[in-house]
This record gives structure tokens, sequence and C-alpha cells, in this order.
């Protein structure tokens, strides 16, 4: 194969991931990485620094217009980036040592196993009710994190204030290790903190997720280009085309049935686990 | 303030509200930083497939040319000399960039609205961000 057709076959494999990825909600890198490695045998840690770029490329493109609609609430977002971005370094940093000790196929396996225990949760049925009762520690209180967003469904303001900030402070920590040692946006866990232990109404967590997320990459991506395990040649096409694709999913998203698209695509990305988890245990 | 949606909690936090002028300026920080950074990879990766289109793949795989371009020294000379891997790995620095000076514009904004603890949080992450760009990376190459 000539390097114009891989560049080619990337740049698809990165269209399909944004697509994909924008249309479940689960990120373009679960798709990139998998292909990268399944299908043009390219080392764990390059297909982990390319998940990062792509990841990159996915939450700048989304990222702006939940900025302007003040779904994304910075003040959160960025309180809680203390934890990922240490948890991401620390995951980047652990995989280069695996990687440095021969460990790919481990964390191969280890990749497998995190998506198809991400899968289940996009099958699970989003609570669209506003949160109430919600009891603000002292850190909430003491850095006022609380805010206000119009909910157009609902016709009215929503206001909001953030939890127990401890426990999501560590589920954060988890979520960027996570996304630091396999290259994706964990983006699952991170809405896991922000509902569960903060309180959040569901639109707010899901854009303050994907506000974080850009950071939590750029911390990962930051390590692994600096340690060179991106290569340009495979993540310049990647990104170009999870951006395209992650673009083309956010305009044509509206008018599908979500139900419908998870059922065809989630299919895909628990396939695509399987088959690093084979490819980890030496298996054709 | 608005009576919509708020919990009957015993304690509710007041409003604090970043100017609307930072919501703007964080949304034109990711815009731009996107479209620079796709600019330079679309027109750097049709000039490598002119210049490198009919080699064979596996080179470019096993050998990482970003090697050669991760001081700031190799990276010029590199522009410099015209090579196009130099102007993906500049694409790409400018796309990891990109957050990074969104966390800055925080720091600005929460500074500016002196709240010492937020603005605290956020240079902390502004630093850790970079001591992995700049010490840890290089570190465990």
């Amino acid at each position: 194969m000539d390097l114009a057709l891989f560049v080619l076959l990337v740049l698809i494999a990165g269209v399909a991931g944004g697509l994909i990825g924008s249309l479940t909600g689960l990120g373009g890198a679960v798709v990139v990485i998998p292909v990268l490695v399944i299908a043009f045998n390219v080392p764990f840690s390059i297909a982990v620094g390319t998940g990062f770029v792509t990841i990159l490329a996915t939450s700048s493109t989304t990222g702006a217009a939940y900025v302007l609609d003040h779904l994304s609430d910075l003040r959160i977002g960025m309180f809680l980036e203390i934890a990922t971005v240490p948890g991401a370094l620390l995951g980047a940093t652990t995989t280069v040592f695996l990687v440095h000790a021969n460990l790919s196929n481990a964390l191969l396996i280890a990749l497998g196993a995190v998506l198809l225990a991400i899968v289940p949760g996009t099958y699970a049925r989003r609570h669209i009710e506003i949160p109430t009762g919600v009891v603000p520690d002292r850190r909430s209180q003491a850095l006022t994190l609380s805010g206000e967003y119009h909910d157009a469904a609902l016709d009215r303001e929503v206001r909001y204030q953030a939890g127990q900030t401890s426990p999501a402070l560590g589920v954060m920590f988890g979520a960027g290790w996570t996304s630091g040692m396999f290259g994706i946006g964990a983006g699952a866990f991170k809405v896991l903190a922000l509902e569960r232990f903060l309180g959040l109404p569901m639109k707010v967590a899901t854009a303050t997720s994907n506000f974080m997320i850009g950071v939590t990459a750029a911390a990962g991506a930051g390590i692994m280009l600096a340690a060179g395990y991106v290569n340009p040649v495979i993540a310049a096409p990647a990104a170009l085309g999870t951006a395209c694709g992650a673009y083309v999913g956010s305009r044509i998203l509206p008018g599908l049935q979500n139900r419908t698209v998870r059922y065809v695509f989630i299919p895909v990305v628990a396939g695509l686990a399987i088959e690093v988890i084979l490819r980890g245990l030496g298996l054709p | 303030m608005s009576s919509g949606g708020a919990p009957p909690s015993p304690t509710m936090v007041p409003l604090r509200p970043l100017p609307d002028e930072a919501y703007r300026r964080m949304a034109a920080v990711l815009r731009i930083g996107l479209f620079a950074s796709l600019a330079i990879l679309v027109s750097g990766v049709i000039a490598y497939l002119i210049t490198h289109g009919s080699e064979p793949y596996g080179n470019a795989v096993s050998s990482n040319p970003i090697l050669n371009y991760l001081s700031l020294s190799g990276l010029l000379s590199g522009l410099a000399g015209g090579h196009v891997e130099a102007y993906l790995t500049l694409g790409l620095l400018v796309l990891v960039a990109t957050p990074i000076l969104r966390v800055a514009s925080g720091f600005y904004y929460f500074g500016r609205g002196g709240e010492r603890w937020m603005a605290g949080i956020t240079f902390a992450v502004l630093v850790l961000l970079l001591l992995g760009v700049l010490v840890l990376g290089p570190l465990i190459r």
C-alpha cells in the first residue's frame, strides 16, 4: 500500500470515527484507535497519541457552540480540571512506561475492556428531569459553584448548584487517568461525576464534560507529543477526518432518532473492542 | 435571579457568573485555534501527498518524523527548509495549544474578577499542562 492510499484510509477512518462518535456520544477516538491498531498495525502508543489529537479536533469543533450557549459551566469545569489534568498526565505517563516494558498487549486488552464497559452506559435511559434537593458542600459554597441556563424544552431559566465536590474530584481524577492511558475522551465518567455527585442538570453536565474533555486531551496529547508518540503523518489525516465527521454528525443529529442511531452504531464499537482484546491476546 | 428549577435546598449558593465577554472570548479561542490548525493540517497533508504519496506507507508508520521537530530550533529550521512534516507538526501543536490558551483566558478572567481561589486553581491547571508538555514529555521520551 502506498502512502496516498494509507492517508486516505486514515482520513476515512477519522470521518467514520467523528460521525459515529458524535452520534453516539462516545467520541471519535473509540473508533480511530482500534482501527489503527487492527487494520494498519500501528503501535499502541502511536494510536493513543492519535486518539488524543482526534479528541482535540472534535471537542474544539463542538465545544465553542456549547460555550456560547452558556450550557457549559466554565466555573465548575475549570474547577474540576484540577483533578482531570493530573489524572491525564499520570495516565499518559503510565502508558509510556508500560509500552517501554513491552506490555502493549496488556494495554490493548485493558483498552478493549474499558470500551466494553463504556458501551452499556450509552444505552441507559438518560434522566431529563432537573435534579432537586442538591446540598452544596463547603467547597461548593466557597467557590460559588452554581449557575443558571435557559432550558428551551422547559421554556424557563433553570438554576443549579454543585453538591458533593470531593467524590466528584475523585471520579474526575479517575476519568483523567483513563483518558490519559487510552487516548479516549472518557466523557461517560465525567458526566457520571457531574450528574451523580454534583447534581447538575443533564444538559449542563453533558456540555461541561465536552468543555473539559479538550483540556484533559491536551494534557495527554502534550505528553505524547513531547515524548514523540504522535506521528504527524497519521495524526494529521485522523484529526481532519474526525473534525469533518463530528461536524457532519452534529448537523444531522437533530434529524435522527437518537435511540436508533445508538442501536446501529454501538455494536460497531463493541465489535472493535472485542477485536482489540483478541489482538491483545495474540489471537487472529 | 430566576425562580425556575431551583431545588428547595437549605443552602442556596449565590450566582457569580463570569462576564459574557469571557464566554465569547473562550469560544473565539476554540474556533480560531481549530480553524488555524485545520488550515495548516489540510495544506500540509496535500503537500505531503504530492511529495511522498507514492512511497510505501510502512516507512512513515515505523519512523516518526516528529522527533526532528520537537525543539524550537528544529521546528523553525524545518519550517524554513520547507519540510512538510514540520508544518504538520506545527498544525498539531496549534491544536494542542488551543485548550491550553482557553485555560489561560480563564485564569485572566477569574483574576480580573478578584476571585483568588478560582484564579489560583486555573493557574495550577495551566502550570500542570505546561509541565506535561515541557518537562514530563521530554523526560519520558
